[in-house]
């Protein structure tokens, strides 16, 4: 791996030392998350009987059969390495930098950037999915992602992370408790907010190929990944009580099958 | 002799009753078409493509279409990395990022058919090689296999994620290490294995089960390519191909000791525990510059060179999986989700496996790669067509594959959280330079070690002398001490003084 040829490639690129600066500081920040986290389950770990604990009054195994052993050895070991890693870190010169921006290579566009996958990313997973019509939901995703990061503008990057967060927000709040999963006013709220955005991205979409094909992408891939999953392999799909795939699974099952049944 | 003769008509007949299917191959083109598509499209990965193939194929058809999606993916996924490396000097998958090195100077050249050809028969050989090797090996390893008891498999375990998290650390090896101790820790959620002893699942029930393999997959390969790859980036401009894509016989005859000396440097760098195609392929391209005539033009355009990095990354998929079936210790990243579908299919890869799966594995493997040499041979330019979708376009829909592939596996909702959490964890772990594969490693064979470890100290009483006593396992013993004492920095002093007095 040292070859000078592997060196030299541009794919396996040698850091420059502001790289590496970077990569210290944000060392730095790492081991000490890392020995919080290790000591924070180290200190969980003292639940676990070490030796021979006695639980309704039957006695617990010995030392080296506990259930605590090996996370004992795991997370001495994470912490030993994490001051290992802090050593490299200060020595590098990464604890003078790290309160820096510059110094952890701070950069705004990335930051943006992240945030709004994120929130995009969170919303769906955790408001949207259990609670609204996977189609709607996915649907929404598909254009938010395409138009909010194909062209790289912050702005359009926000405004898709808002939509997204409106409707998992509203989902969320108004649908808590998994007895109310089933309602549908959550999924009538995502419908309009994904055709809203849709209509936005065709007004955007002159002169951009790819924002005009978001509509046909958008729609079909849920529609073709839920209807093969369900009838296909015949597989449980999130929300099946939604608005949209409650319809097609109504229609597949009293108005299509019997057709080639008969 | 006898062993040979039943080795081999065991393997007929597995071949046979697959060739004599006919869904065998709706699933073998479906499967190396969408593994090359995976491969072909920068920002997605082998790993992920057998993944995502687990949440949709992996419990859902019988286990027979069940592996063949998954390792026909697999063989297409590696080799379709090409594509992108030779066209547009940028590697599909980490594995063919040696490929590029020689392939884009001569597609620039306008020899890229002539690449693209020699690329295609050189990764259809290599796969053959380590299919090959895969059918002696599995076997004598699996005699061996009596003399593996709890002590050496916990050894060993230990000696997957470190070998891992030594050799797939892009900065600093004890980055590679924390990561691998990251997947042995999350591997300890759920109830113990021995004692049904809670651990750390803070009063939640789901987490009595511990995390499960294909959300936790899904989340370390998935999330953080998706997160990556979602910035405005120009598809790049696609080199004009030139030439004929079918291979030329005499160029083939000329290359065959180099793509022998791949496919066997590749089928073993696969073989060691938890390292990839991408670390075989470099091996086997400083290989094949330091004894190759032609060492001087690698780099520029190089044949040999292009053959050398392709062949190796596709022989390691054979190389992968001997650990796999016979230890279940998976081999690679690619591997370690071919586990997980092992596992939500109730198989148990290891000693115990069943002996007509691995004929059947080899089978699925011989006629994934002859699937993926005509393929690549005959729609090459429905494939260079794909190279030209941006990854904005593409990545939101591996979101929601991803999503319902993960939904669908069994946990439901609580997957998805999982996978998301995963998927943050690991984008972070990315951005400091921390790799993601010793972690899967650390989580898939974080459960063996744990059992493993403690099972044979209660077999020995509490005397730790059970890792030294026994041959085996003394072997391994000092192979993990010494992985790790390799690396310090007194260790790493005194070899370097060793080179600079032997140059």
């Amino acid at each position: 791996m040292n070859d000078p040829a592997i060196e030299e490639s541009p794919l396996k690129t040698t850091p420059t030392d502001e790289d590496i600066a970077i990569l210290r500081a944000r060392d730095f920040w790492a081991s000490l998350l890392l020995i919080g986290l290790s000591v924070f389950f180290l200190w969980r770990t003292l639940d676990i009987p070490l030796f021979g604990g006695n639980r309704a009054g039957v006695s617990g195994a010995s030392w080296y059969n506990s259930a605590a052993i090996v996370p004992l050895g795991i997370f001495t070991a994470l912490q030993l390495l994490s001051l290992v890693l802090l050593r490299i870190a200060i020595k590098a010169g990464g604890a003078k930098t790290a309160l820096s921006a510059m110094g952890i290579g701070w950069d705004r566009t990335e930051a943006v950037r992240f945030t709004t996958i994120g929130i995009i990313l969170f919303f769906y997973i955790a408001g949207l999915v259990p609670r609204v019509d996977f189609i709607a939901s996915s649907g929404l995703l598909i254009t938010a992602l395409i138009f909010g990061f194909h062209g790289g503008r912050v702005a359009r990057m926000a405004l898709c992370a808002a939509v997204v967060a409106v409707c998992g927000v509203y989902a969320f709040v108004a649908h808590l408790s998994q007895a109310e999963w089933g309602a549908h006013d959550d999924d009538v709220v995502t419908l309009i907010a994904w055709a809203g955005l849709i209509l936005w991205v065709l007004i955007c979409a002159r002169g951009d190929r790819v924002l005009r094909v978001v509509p046909v992408i958008a729609v079909l891939t849920p529609v073709i990944l839920v209807c093969a999953m369900a009838f296909g392999f015949r597989q449980n799909v999130p929300n099946r009580g939604g608005v949209v795939f409650s319809q097609i699974e109504y229609h597949y099952y009293v108005t299509l099958r019997p057709i080639w049944r008969e | 002799m006898d062993f040979i003769l039943t080795q081999l008509s065991g393997f007929g007949g597995a071949l046979w009753a697959l060739i004599i299917d006919p869904l065998t191959y709706i699933y073998l083109i479906v499967s190396v078409f969408l593994g090359i598509t995976f491969g072909a499209l920068p920002g997605l990965t082998a790993t992920l493509a057998v993944t995502i193939l687990t949440g949709f194929f992996g419990n859902k058809v019988p286990l027979d279409y069940s592996l063949i999606a998954l390792l026909g993916a697999y063989v297409g996924a590696i080799y379709g990395g090409s594509y992108p490396s030779i066209l547009l000097n940028i590697p599909g998958t980490a594995a063919s990022a040696a490929t590029a090195m020689d392939g884009y100077p001569l597609a620039k050249a306008g020899r890229g058919g002539e690449a693209l050809g020699l690329t295609t028969t050189g990764s259809f050989i290599g796969t053959l090689i380590g299919t090959l090797a895969l059918l002696v090996f599995v076997w004598v390893l699996l005699l061996l296999s009596e003399n593996i008891a709890s002590p050496e498999k916990a050894l060993l375990a230990l000696f997957g994620i470190l070998l891992s998290g030594t050799l797939m650390s892009e900065d600093l090896v004890v980055k590679g290490w924390i990561a691998g101790l990251i997947g042995l820790a999350m591997a300890m959620v759920g109830l113990d294995p021995l004692l049904s002893e809670p651990r750390y699942t803070f009063g939640w029930s789901y987490m009595l089960s511990g995390f499960q393999v294909v959300p936790v997959l899904m989340g370390a390969f998935a999330v953080p390519q998706i997160i990556e790859g979602l910035r405005h980036m120009d598809a790049g401009k696609i080199t004009e191909l030139k030439g004929r894509i079918l291979p030329n016989l005499r160029a083939v005859r000329r290359y065959l000791p180099t793509i022998t000396r791949s496919g066997v440097i590749g089928t073993g760098v696969g073989a060691l525990p938890g390292v990839g195609e991408d670390v075989a392929g470099w091996v086997s391209y400083g290989v094949g510059k330091s004894v190759s005539k032609e060492g001087h033009k690698f780099g520029k355009g190089s044949l040999e060179g292009l053959l050398s990095s392709e062949t190796a990354n596709n022989a390691c998929i054979g190389g992968a999986l001997i650990p796999l079936l016979v230890l279940g210790i998976p081999g690679s990243p690619p591997a370690a989700a071919l586990l997980g579908a092992f596992k939500i299919n109730n198989i148990i890869p290891g000693p115990t496996i069943d002996p007509d799966i691995i004929l059947r594995v080899v089978a699925i493997m011989v006629l994934a790669s002859f699937t993926m040499f005509f393929m690549g041979l005959f729609t090459a330019k429905v494939f260079i067509k794909i190279l030209a979708i941006p990854r904005t376009v593409f990545l939101p829909v591996v979101m929601v594959l991803t999503t319902i592939g993960s939904f669908s596996v069994g946990g439901g909702i609580n997957d998805l959280y999982l996978m998301l959490g995963v998927g943050f964890v690991a984008y972070f772990m990315n951005l400091l330079k921390f790799p993601i594969a010793p972690l899967v490693i650390g989580v898939i064979l974080g459960g063996l070690f744990d059992e493993t470890f403690r099972r044979s100290l209660l077999i020995s009483g509490g005397d730790v002398m059970v890792f030294f006593s026994r041959p085996v396992a003394g072997v391994l013993l000092v192979l993990n001490i010494s992985l790790v004492l390799s690396q310090l920095p007194f260790a790493k002093r005194a070899f370097a003084r060793l080179r600079g007095k032997t140059a």
